[in-house]
């Protein structure tokens, strides 16, 4: 049911959207019979696939439902045999991989089980590793994602962020400077949301910026204002970054009179409070960072992502999507990623409107688990069912950490004490 | 179409606020958006107060103080208790009223709603409210005035003129019993119930006033959402001279915060229940069998939603029937429990994270552990079998879920759950007696302030130490009269 009103949805798209889709590249065919071939070549196919996927998105070309689908289903039928626990998952639960044919016929893998399994091909090479944040005590496990290609890792990350944060005519890619509010990765360095921003500094940054958080992830302020200064003085626009807490810190550490960031500036907040600041509503802490700044409320971003997912989600503020008020903006990921919104009793899609647990179907996990059944709650607004080609766009109600869970027996995590850095990365 | 009334108010202040606020009742557990798209959502209301309007209604109830005072502490538990008799008299009016009312507010299936109103209402009867005041103060008559101690000193036992009760939880019942402990020390009381526990706060606080307008003149219920108390909590924080709070760390911390530093605070923070199963009673089935449906039991309670359902049990091994099997025999009884008391739909939080649990533990066995994971057709309740015994209790099974685990010996427990022990609320051991005293210095070394059986876990008795405490001394402070 759902490859069919993906495909209508999809007819739509095509007729309404003067954008290249991806439909028409030479790949298709690769897909045939591909599940016969002996696994390293199987992921070394589907690794090219998605690697053009992402170098056509840069280029404006977008992945569309019925490409987009017959690639998922691939990828999810090379991890059921590449991971022999999730095979065995699969196959207990009574799903023929080989049989698939819709995207709610590949098993999300829950984020949680990060935990407990190394969500990674039999035998592979692991190049990086990062966990999700966990209490100061440690004594709870923590989620780790073992990442096997960095390189397809930095493409997803750059393609989507370059193509919303720096698609502004004129912007000249190599004259931005980006200031991280998070310490770098020499403090951090299992932490995915400081590898991204080290990514964007190393393939953005004119050498000026840089990081500018402590080892227990305090603001430098000093540094920041003086790095400020400098950027003021160059008249280079910077890209201010940093989790919500951080910039709750930043403002109540800042003295009256700090200097406005330069013309062309843009922040980007990537959420998470979680006891490392006093909680502030959204549109507060927007308003007193464009106050603080002078970068109006519709150049402040909200990331969204989380350590078991190599792809990331935007607010499409700056391209005139999505609206300036924060609580009616949405997020949009790349196209090489769905989202299904899913009943949290019975796991089926919910109807447009209806909220639900968040299910990301993220072409850029071809390594862990092409799909992650996260504890975030969203649903997609009837406007955007609309406007959007199916499964893109969605408005975040609140993360799974943030909700709270009724009751007087629950939240042990709140009673082990302070928590780690962003909502879970 | 139904209205919920989330108010009680004494008579003569009913006309204090300013105006009624609605929204919808949407299922239970759902977000206000759930509900604001739910056609068949109730509306619930409560009056707004303005500055005005709260403080008339403040002083009203300190008004009501003195008519307390004329009363002896124990005729109040009489007549009190008088009232909680008819909530567990099956034949009331009010008793029906009560189920109805509590399966449509909290959600609870009729048959839990029925289980929960029958085992709270055993705790407000005259003779065990009477045995509380008895527990907490032996000489009872300290509440009505001076009495002489045996040191030579006389001392009086004063609850205040008024006191603020927050509930926040969603385990019905709770309200009430605060009520009758406000009362029970003579102080008036204004309690903002949890969203899921007006009902019995509501018909407590009007069957008491039908009965015994004095005793109904002290005490006002007034639900709001939680961030909309508006001026009655900041009035309310301002003025009372006991708060007490039910509910989440960061509530408790905004309430501390907002409350006058000279006004007593007692928190009854977030808790939960865990179990230990010894082996000598898995050496026959039977046996092993009525230990898992006494869990079970404790377990399906409020839906698992209270502090005193068993979340997770570690299970001896060595018996005859080995921890996993009796995992087994527990969830046969959930699913018995679940057939016979269905539970209700679970929140989105807690229904995501079962989905975690679940997926993650099956994935866990498929990747060749020992974890198992039991349930039925329904997918409100589970039990999760987890081969580490060792590992933190990291996060509390949502509903009906409960966590068992394998351990070589119960002994080891206490060091297991030393660091959480600040969040244990009760220990249910099943063990042989020769072994339960010892076993309990053990649990008391690390912290725990209740060791009972799972026939008991889930229905302390009205005398019960909460969190350690002893509920009505906590409402009082000690005047003291020296020679």
């Amino acid at each position: 049911m759902e490859a069919g009103s993906s495909r209508s949805a999809f007819a739509r798209s095509v007729i309404d959207n003067a954008v290249p889709t991806v439909s028409t590249f030479p790949w298709l065919p690769l897909l045939d019979g591909l599940s016969e071939q002996p696994l390293s070549r199987r992921r070394e196919v589907l690794r090219r696939i998605v690697q053009q996927v992402m170098e056509s998105e840069r280029t404006g070309g977008t992945l569309d439902d019925a490409a987009f689908l017959a690639l998922a289903l691939e990828v999810f039928r090379y991890q059921a045999h590449a991971n022999t626990a999730y095979g065995t998952w699969v196959q207990r639960r009574g799903v023929d991989p080989r049989r698939a044919e819709a995207l709610s016929d590949i098993l999300p893998v829950p984020a949680r089980a990060f935990k407990d399994l190394r969500m990674l091909a039999d035998g592979s090479p692991v190049e990086a590793t990062f966990r999700t944040s966990g209490t100061t005590g440690g004594a709870e496990r923590r989620g780790i994602h073992f990442v096997r290609d960095l390189d397809l890792y930095r493409m997803s990350i750059l393609t989507t962020a370059s193509n919303t944060l720096l698609s502004e005519p004129g912007y000249n890619r190599n004259s931005i400077r980006v200031l991280s509010l998070t310490p770098g990765p020499g403090v951090a360095p299992d932490s995915s949301l400081v590898h991204m921003f080290h990514i964007w500094i190393d393939a953005w940054d004119d050498r000026g910026g840089g990081f500018f958080g402590g080892t227990s992830w305090e603001p430098k302020t000093g540094e920041l204002r003086a790095a400020i200064g400098r950027a003021v003085g160059e008249g280079l626009p910077v890209l201010l970054v940093g989790t919500a807490f951080s910039f709750v810190r930043w403002l109540d550490a800042l003295p009256s009179g700090h200097p406005e960031l330069p013309p062309g500036s843009i922040v980007v907040e990537t959420g998470g409070f979680k006891g490392r600041s006093r909680v502030v509503p959204r549109g507060e802490l927007y308003r007193a960072l464009s106050a603080t700044t002078g970068v109006s409320v519709a150049r402040i971003v909200n990331e969204y992502g989380m350590t078991e997912l190599l792809s990331q989600f935007y607010e499409p503020v700056l391209s005139g999507e999505a609206p300036e008020d924060p609580d009616r903006r949405w997020h949009v990921g790349p196209s090489w990623v769905r989202t299904r919104i899913l009943d949290p009793e019975t796991l089926d899609a919910v109807d447009p409107g209806e909220p639900g647990l968040l299910c990301h179907v993220d072409l850029a996990n071809l390594d862990s688990a092409v799909a992650v059944l996260t504890e975030d709650v969203g649903f997609q607004p009837h406007e955007l069912a609309a406007a959007r080609p199916t499964s893109r766009a969605f408005r975040l109600l609140g993360r799974g950490q943030g909700a709270e869970p009724r009751g007087c027996s629950l939240v042990m995590e709140e009673l082990l004490g302070v928590a780690g850095p962003a909502a879970d990365r | 179409m139904s209205v919920v009334r989330a108010f009680q108010l004494p008579p003569s202040t009913e006309s204090l606020g300013i105006e009624l606020v609605s929204e919808p009742l949407g299922p239970p557990g759902s977000s206000p958006f759930q509900a604001a798209t739910t056609a068949t959502a109730t509306p619930i209301v409560w009056p707004a107060f303005g500055r005005d309007g709260a403080s008339g209604l403040l002083d009203a109830l300190r008004s009501a103080k003195a008519s307390l005072d004329r009363l002896p502490a124990q005729g109040i538990a009489d007549k009190v208790g008088e009232v909680g008799e008819r909530f567990g008299d099956p034949a009331d009016a009010i008793r029906l009223e009560a189920e109805g009312r509590v399966a449509l507010e909290s959600g609870l299936s009729a048959a839990s709603a029925g289980l929960v109103v029958d085992r709270v209402a055993r705790e407000w009867s005259r003779a065990r409210l009477a045995s509380l005041l008895q527990a907490d103060f032996p000489d009872p008559s300290v509440l009505d005035g001076f009495v002489r101690a045996d040191n030579g000193d006389s001392i009086h036992a004063v609850g205040g003129s008024l006191s603020f009760h927050i509930g926040s939880g969603n385990v019905p019942g709770v309200g009430a019993t605060s009520i009758v402990r406000s009362l029970l020390v003579k102080c008036p009381v204004l309690l903002k119930p949890g969203r899921e526990d007006i009902a019995l706060s509501c018909l407590f606080a009007r069957a008491l006033a039908e009965a015994y307008p004095d005793l109904g003149r002290a005490v006002a219920v007034v639900y709001w959402p939680r961030g909309r108390g508006g001026e009655l909590e900041t009035l309310a924080l301002e003025r009372a001279e006991r708060v007490v709070v039910y509910g989440g760390n960061a509530l408790v911390r905004d309430i501390r915060g907002r409350t006058r530093v000279g006004a007593a605070f007692v928190a009854y923070p977030h808790r939960l229940s865990v179990g230990l199963v010894g082996r000598e009673l898995l050496e026959e089935e039977t046996r092993a069998r009525k230990v898992a449906s006494d869990a079970a039991e404790a377990a399906s309670a409020y839906d698992g939603r209270g502090c005193v359902s068993p979340k997770v049990i570690w299970v001896e091994t060595g018996g005859r029937v080995e921890p996993r099997e009796w995992a087994s025999l527990l969830a046969a009884e959930m699913d018995r429990i679940e057939s016979e008391a269905p539970a209700a739909p679970l929140d989105v939080a807690s229904a995501a994270t079962l989905q975690q649990l679940r997926g993650s533990s099956e994935l866990a066995a498929a990747a060749g552990g020992e974890n198992a994971v039991f349930s039925g057709s329904s997918s409100r309740w589970a039990v999760l079998f987890e081969p580490s015994p060792d590992r933190a209790i990291e996060l509390t099974c949502p509903g009906r879920t409960v966590v068992v685990r394998p351990i070589d010996r119960l002994e080891r427990v206490p060091d297991v759950i030393a660091r959480v022990a600040e969040a244990i609320q009760s220990v249910a051991l099943a063990a042989g007696e020769g072994r339960r005293a010892e076993l309990a210095s053990r649990l008391v070394d690390v912290g725990a302030t209740r060791v009972t059986s799972f026939p008991r876990l889930a229905w302390p008795p009205a005398w019960w130490r909460h969190d350690g405490t002893a509920p009505l001394q906590a409402l009082v402070r000690w005047t003291t009269l020296e020679p």
